[in-house]
């Protein structure tokens, strides 16, 4: 074997872990612009283009509003339903659509995976930004809606930011895992759906779960559930509903334990994603 | 000693799983103790050796399912191999920013997506724009969506973004028959700055017109095997004949 021959290396190892964030945060671009692009393509060619992107969430809530505010009244024990209920609708869709968009991250790329070289989790990192990007509106929508619904800013909203971070966080988690599982299990997106009803309901999106569940040990069990954690605190901040120490701590766990998860997870399997 | 050595495979063997069975549901699971899926294993690549030499262009010929497209993508490392050996002096580049563009979107933003794709940055896509789009020769069409592109245009699109930095080792996957004479002139003379900067290109097509064009050597293969590898007239000659044949 001559000296040249000795500058080959093999080109099936995995980069390590260290250098693998260095690389993904250089072409951190990727992960930002290009969901920035599929944003504006998402709504070509309809009649009010971009505007859906407020006129969709609007929609949204207004048939929640309809039905639970109007038809059946399930406001029992919230003063501002309108709003318990916009908060409540605007960040449950949220990070449903983040982890539903996640779980064909991989298998939509496929031709970019067998292609070029480049951290994997570059393609859950653009869903989570898109979604989230595609969510701003919503939220001013939301904060609109809670000032017209007669909430004044208060001190509270101060830690608005810092739920929406944690929230943020805890997506990001589960954009990782449900992408490494939804690479191997397409089935994965016809269970999705579903899981998500139950966790609709399991959220207190549309009813109060402090006025439903009067047993203290079953709404500390509430407090397990992610997604009803980033609601409660999200409506004390903006709605001034109560939350507990429980849901807290709560949120605070997911948002740290599940992104650190996820990437142990996704990054495991780097390599074989694709295959 | 003969030339340097950019790609070096050794025993190469890729297997794909077709599954049979759906995913196990929960009461199979009970039934039968644990998830078992029924599957087929399609041998594509079955023991490939091969090494690719500087300022060489290599053809790879062969029928549809033969294992060109498998070869390929494994030569990046990207695809998991069954066992055997990939080194490189670089990680080649297969021509195959296609899949990350966006129909609906301009040819100009596709640039920048494509661009991204490949680790360039935003600032990079920018000052290179120009030279990409006179590369391709679509100045015209390029705020035009890609959707109202033919296919030749699209090629020319994927290939000027592609080899927008010149790669020390491009790989091909029947990209090039589509276009023109204008574009085929064009990616000639890419393949020839890679090759006279010591790089190599490996060129899958079914095009034999475009081997004799391109290749100092040609690769045949068969059934996920290497059935022949040499001078191009010779090789051809024989995969011609093996087909005509059959």
């Amino acid at each position: 074997m001559s000296d040249r021959d000795q500058q080959l290396h093999d080109l099936t190892r995995p980069p390590s872990s260290a250098s693998y964030l260095q690389e993904a945060w250089n072409r951190r671009e990727f992960a930002i612009l290009v969901p920035a692009q599929d944003l504006r393509a998402q709504n070509m060619g309809t009649v009010l283009g971009q505007l859906w992107h407020i006129a969709n969430p609007a929609l949204l809530v207004g048939v929640y509003f309809l039905i639970f505010g109007v038809v059946i009244d399930t406001s029992r024990g919230v003063e501002n339903f309108l709003g318990f209920l916009i908060v409540g609708v605007v960040l449950f869709h949220l990070t449903q659509r983040v982890v539903q968009d996640a779980a064909v991250c991989i298998s939509r790329n496929l031709g970019l995976i067998r292609s070029v070289q480049f951290p994997r989790i570059l393609l859950p990192a653009a869903t989570l930004n898109g979604q989230t990007a595609a969510f701003v509106p919503a939220l001013v929508l939301a904060m609109v809606a809670v000032v017209a619904t007669g909430e004044r800013p208060s001190m509270r909203w101060l830690a608005l930011p810092a739920v929406l971070a944690a929230q943020f966080l805890f997506n990001f988690g589960a954009a990782l895992l449900v992408a490494r599982i939804g690479a191997s299990l397409s089935d994965l997106q016809q269970l999705l759906p579903h899981l998500f009803r139950l966790l609709f309901y399991a959220s207190g999106v549309i009813f109060s779960v402090e006025a439903f569940v009067t047993s203290p040990g079953w709404r500390r069990a509430f407090a397990l559930n992610p997604i009803y954690d980033v609601i409660t605190c999200a409506r004390w901040c903006l709605v001034g509903e109560p939350a507990d120490g429980w849901v807290v701590a709560g949120l605070l766990a997911w948002c740290i334990a599940l992104p650190l998860i996820g990437f142990v997870v996704f990054h495991r399997s780097e390599q074989r994603l694709g295959a | 000693m003969g030339p340097a050595v950019t790609v070096r495979v050794r025993d190469a063997h890729v297997y794909y799983r077709v599954y049979e069975d759906p995913v196990p549901g929960l009461k199979q699971i009970f039934a039968q103790g644990r998830a078992r899926r029924r599957y087929r294993t399609i041998r594509a690549l079955r023991g490939v050796s091969l090494d690719l030499h500087e300022s060489e262009t290599l053809g790879l010929i062969g029928a549809n399912g033969a294992g060109k497209t498998t070869l390929l993508s494994a030569m990046t490392g990207l695809l998991p191999l069954e066992s055997g050996t990939i080194l490189g002096r670089c990680r080649p580049s297969l021509l195959g920013v296609s899949s990350a563009l966006r129909p609906a979107l301009s040819g100009r933003r596709n640039i920048l997506i494509g661009g991204l794709a490949l680790g360039f940055t935003k600032a990079e896509i920018s000052s290179r724009a120009d030279e990409i789009i006179d590369f391709s020769g679509l100045r015209d069409a390029i705020d035009r969506p890609m959707r109202t592109y033919s296919s030749g245009m699209r090629a020319r699109l994927h290939f000027a973004i592609a080899t927008a930095r010149i790669p020390d080792i491009l790989l091909i996957d029947e990209a090039l028959a589509v276009g023109d004479e204008d574009f085929r002139r064009r990616s000639a003379q890419r393949i020839d700055e890679i090759r006279s900067a010591a790089g190599s290109v490996v060129l899958g097509t079914h095009v034999m017109d475009e081997i004799e064009r391109h290749c100092d050597r040609v690769a045949w293969l068969d059934d996920g095997v290497l059935k022949a590898v040499g001078e191009p007239g010779e090789v051809v000659a024989a995969y011609l004949a093996s087909t005509a044949s059959r």
